[in-house]
């Protein structure tokens, strides 16, 4: 999946999912569950804290 | 080779056409001013300066903002202006207030504080200086908004 696709379906710009690949931006919560909604998995498996 | 989002290149754009238009005036009023004392500038000047900047923004912003994604703003973005506007705030704050001071101690009355202090020989002839020392302090924290939005876009919040 492309990243402007991601940006599209979880509705923020490319350039935001650019910042959260580079761990530049942390997104709020309802954009994390978007993320794991699009790739159907749960959110500990796209995300973690370090 | 360094890539730049629209978004930062707007930016850049904005922060170049300030630097310029308001560089170019204030150091050419500020300089006069010092050669000249008993000269002011003219009020009209300092609007139409004004005028001027807004209309080259507002073109640039054009230009770009039509590549920008359909002009999407997400949480992100706002995040970023919110940090930025804070810190021009706090910039705005420091200059409204240094002027504050320095209107108190040219009333205050007592010699030794209002000689010492007191810039009425450069700035306070007039109210058109006192109106241009403002704007000058608008537009540092106008610099400072620039910046600091392409700083969090370069460096990540």
């Amino acid at each position: 999946m492309s990243q402007q696709t991601l940006a599209t379906k979880v509705g923020v710009t490319r350039q935001t999912i650019i910042a959260i690949e580079k761990a530049k931006y942390s997104p709020s919560l309802e954009v994390a569950f978007k993320i794991s909604n699009v790739f159907e998995v749960p959110l500990e498996e796209v995300f973690s804290y370090n | 080779m360094m890539n730049f989002s629209y978004k930062e290149k707007t930016l850049i754009a904005s922060l170049i056409v300030t630097l310029l238009i308001f560089g170019w005036y204030f150091v050419g009023v500020f300089s006069n001013m010092t050669a000249n004392p008993g000269e002011e500038p003219r009020l009209s000047n300092l609007i139409g300066i004004v005028i001027l900047a807004a209309i080259l923004e507002g073109i640039t912003a054009s230009f770009f903002g039509k590549r920008n994604e359909a002009g999407l703003v997400d949480e992100r973005d706002r995040l970023i202006e919110r940090v930025s506007y804070r810190n021009s705030y706090w910039a705005l704050c420091i200059g409204v207030w240094f002027i504050l001071i320095q209107l108190f101690f040219e009333s205050s009355g007592i010699p030794a504080i209002s000689d010492r202090f007191s810039l009425q020989h450069l700035i306070f002839s007039s109210p058109v200086y006192i109106a241009h020392l403002l704007l000058l302090f608008f537009v540092l924290s106008e610099v400072i908004h620039f910046s600091t939005q392409l700083f969090y876009y370069r460096k990540g919040i």
